[in-house]
């Protein structure tokens, strides 16, 4: 097992770029490896150490031996974890953009708030925010149709816009409460928000589930009244209590459902 | 408004001309010259007329320095384009923004300057419609040109957006008054349907105003396609709207023979952006089941589509085009101007032709008075009174010719007319000269760090 630290000392105006700092790449790294490293910053590449103190410990064989922490607050390093396949991120602080985009294994957790596109086409493993998150978690890239495919992403705290925006696998958790659009062109998959959501969620989808069990704000018209189920099945998950489906989207023939928990929307009854 | 008396001292006529004013790029306007100024514009709107005359308003007209006591102090061309060279040579995060008021021919060296560098390349799509351009990219474009509309729509529905106001010409030149070849009684065989909130001047002269709730537009849409599936609705009001009048506007736009919508910022600037055209787009396609419908952004400057062409032509992106790694990345929110200005990333902002300092919100702006900015541009601005390095350029379609591109695409020469003045240089030479110096620079880099 290797255990690599790496304690923020200087925060850089300019975004740092760690998509090559991914246990796959770097499980076989010693210390003056990653001091002789220059990180991306802008245009440029300044070295490492200019940023963090660096500590390694132990030895990995591949990269499923591998855990990083990232001590501090990381508002300004973007693509943590970005395509990993195995091993632990510790992030003790704020993630910036793109944390655990594309990542494909291993696990991820970030002791504070994640910026968007959280989980962007995530393709397996699993992404843990405490706190909350941004736009766009679990999303396709611009003018693709296929978002998050596999995995789980677990929000603690809340989500922002188009949350799992073309989902076509895996399972996001909100713990929070959600801003519009959550699960829009989604495909297959599942998200499940505890608290309220403000409005149309389910927008466009085509299939997967979305189970709500807060107070939604704006129901949208393309979501169709199917019936009153009571301690529902959803994806091999159970859950008690009475629940108003829905099916949707009807504009593109979807057949989608949406879970709202009906003690909270009795005004939907 | 008073009576404004036609002009007639003038010396020559040049016809022809395109109007850079809008995206519209009137290409029929006639300039009354005299003494080597535009004094009268024939066809033109009030908008374009007073653009293209009153060009030496508040003009710049030399090269100038910001110095130690914050006072902008002219200088050489020489000395400019040395400082703006090396600023932009020695910046980490650079951001060249602007080009929707410039030629295609100038936007070629600034490419290979963004290049040279690792700049971020946008353009005022990023702060109009940019989620147009992302819901395109989306789910697909339905377009035609503006030609087809005039000649074949008998329906026109504006969303978002105020023609009457911001496009003066557009209704009375392409879409709504003038006769077709289908069209013969022009407006007479045309319904117009303006959806927006507001009660606005192009809302007056409609045939149906729907005046839905702000930030209801994706609902809206929403319903209507519903509508067009066969569903019937369940609420009584969607969107401020009441379901009778949904249901007969969605019969109305089955029933026409030729559509034509017409989006602007109403439509990408509500709560949920890209969606709504998103949303819109699939509207058009459902309703092409029926009959023939299209759509249209309603782009606001006379090259801010070749911007967006040029780019996707040569990079494969629209706008917002990072360079920082070598090659070209995108991304909503990471690579785009007021993002990098808000999260206080950019270093060195360069604007050419257009005026942040009176479009961006105030944290960008804010920014913006922290770092070097250059500005090349003919009038005096907001961006001027912030800027470090002021290059002044010339009129694109009055004083140095360029190609710009339409809203809906085609490319249109726009001619010189008269003469610039003498200390103004063309905005393609500036670009050029800079693209050599820091070339220079770079290689004199190279060599010393070998």
């Amino acid at each position: 097992m290797k255990t690599i630290t790496l304690t923020l000392k200087k925060k850089s105006p300019i975004s740092l770029e760690f998509d090559e700092l991914i246990p796959d790449k770097i499980y076989n790294w010693e210390k003056a490896d990653f001091e002789n490293y220059d990180v991306p910053v802008g245009n440029t590449r300044f070295p490492l150490t200019d940023y963090f103190d660096i500590e390694v410990e132990g030895a990995a064989e591949g990269p499923e031996e591998v855990k990083m922490i990232l001590d501090g607050d990381m508002g300004r390093v973007k693509y943590i974890g970005c395509e990993m396949s195995a091993g632990e991120i510790v992030v003790n602080g704020d993630a910036d953009l793109h944390c655990g985009a594309q990542m494909k294994g291993g696990k991820i957790t970030v002791n504070g708030d994640a910026e968007s596109y959280a989980g962007r086409e995530m393709e397996g493993g699993e992404l843990e925010i405490m706190g909350s998150t941004r736009e766009f978690c679990g999303c396709s890239y611009i003018g693709e149709w296929r978002g998050m495919s596999d995995g789980k992403i677990t929000i603690h705290g809340n989500a922002g816009k188009q949350l799992g925006e073309c989902l076509s696998g895996g399972e996001i958790y909100v713990k929070g409460n959600c801003d519009i659009l959550a699960g829009i062109h989604m495909t297959k998959g599942f998200i499940q928000i505890d608290g309220d959501v403000t409005r149309w969620p389910g927008g466009q989808m085509k299939n997967g589930n979305i189970l709500i069990n807060g107070k939604l704000g704006v129901l949208l018209e393309g979501l169709v009244f199917d019936q009153i189920v009571k301690d529902p099945e959803i994806e091999g998950k159970n859950f008690s209590g009475k629940y108003i489906k829905y099916t949707g989207d009807i504009a593109l023939n979807g057949k989608g459902g949406l879970y709202l928990n009906a003690e909270k929307n009795r005004d939907l009854l | 408004m008073a009576y404004e008396p036609p002009v007639t001292d003038y010396d020559e006529i040049v016809e022809n001309c395109t109007c850079a004013f809008c995206g519209c790029n009137c290409d029929d306007l006639d300039y009354l010259v005299k003494d080597g100024h535009v004094v009268g514009v024939r066809h033109a709107c009030r908008l374009g007329a007073s653009k293209i005359m009153e060009d030496m308003d508040q003009r710049l007209l030399v090269p100038m320095i910001r110095d130690e006591n914050g006072d902008l102090v002219e200088v050489d061309w020489e000395a400019a384009l040395d400082k703006a060279a090396e600023l932009i040579a020695g910046a980490v995060r650079p951001i060249f923004y602007g080009w929707s008021e410039t030629s295609i021919e100038t936007m070629k060296h600034g490419i290979r300057l963004g290049e040279l560098v690792g700049a971020v390349l946008d353009n005022q799509a990023t702060i109009c419609h940019g989620p147009s351009l992302q819901a395109v990219q989306n789910v697909g474009y339905p377009v035609m040109t503006l030609g087809e509309v005039k000649n074949r729509a008998d329906m026109c529905i504006y969303t978002g957006s105020n023609p009457m106001n911001s496009h003066p010409r557009h209704m009375s030149r392409y879409s709504t008054f003038p006769r077709g070849w289908f069209r013969q009684r022009g407006r007479f065989d045309r319904t117009v349907v303006t959806m927006d909130p507001k009660y606005s001047d192009t809302a007056k002269m409609s045939d149906i105003w729907v005046g839905f709730d702000q930030n209801g537009d994706y609902g809206f849409y929403n319903a209507i396609r519903a509508v067009l599936k066969g569903k019937e609705l369940q609420q009584d009001v969607i969107s401020g709207i009441a379901k009778e009048d949904i249901v007969e506007l969605a019969e109305a736009m089955k029933n026409t023979q030729f559509g034509a919508l017409f989006f602007g910022l109403g439509l990408t600037h509500t709560i949920s952006k890209q969606r709504n055209i998103d949303m819109a787009i699939q509207m058009v396609t459902d309703l092409n089941k029926y009959t023939k419908w299209v759509l249209m952004p309603m782009r606001g400057h006379f090259n801010v589509n070749g911007f967006n062409i040029f780019m996707a032509y040569e990079m494969g992106f629209p706008y917002g085009v990072d360079f920082a790694r070598g090659y070209p990345r995108y991304m909503n929110g990471e690579t785009n101007t007021i993002d990098l200005l808000t999260r206080k990333e950019c270093d060195v902002f360069m604007v050419i032709a257009a005026d942040p300092g009176a479009h961006y919100p105030g944290g960008a702006v804010k920014h913006l008075a922290e770092i070097p900015v250059i500005q090349v541009d003919i009038h005096w601005g907001p961006s001027t009174e912030i800027a470090d390095v002021v290059l002044p350029g010339s009129f694109i379609g009055v004083e140095a010719g360029g190609t710009s591109y339409r809203m809906d695409g085609v490319p249109i020469y726009m001619k010189k007319a008269i003469d610039k003045p003498e200390t103004c240089r063309d905005d393609e030479w500036i670009m050029r000269e800079l693209l050599e110096r820091v070339q220079k620079i770079k290689e004199k880099e190279a060599v010393a760090s070998k």
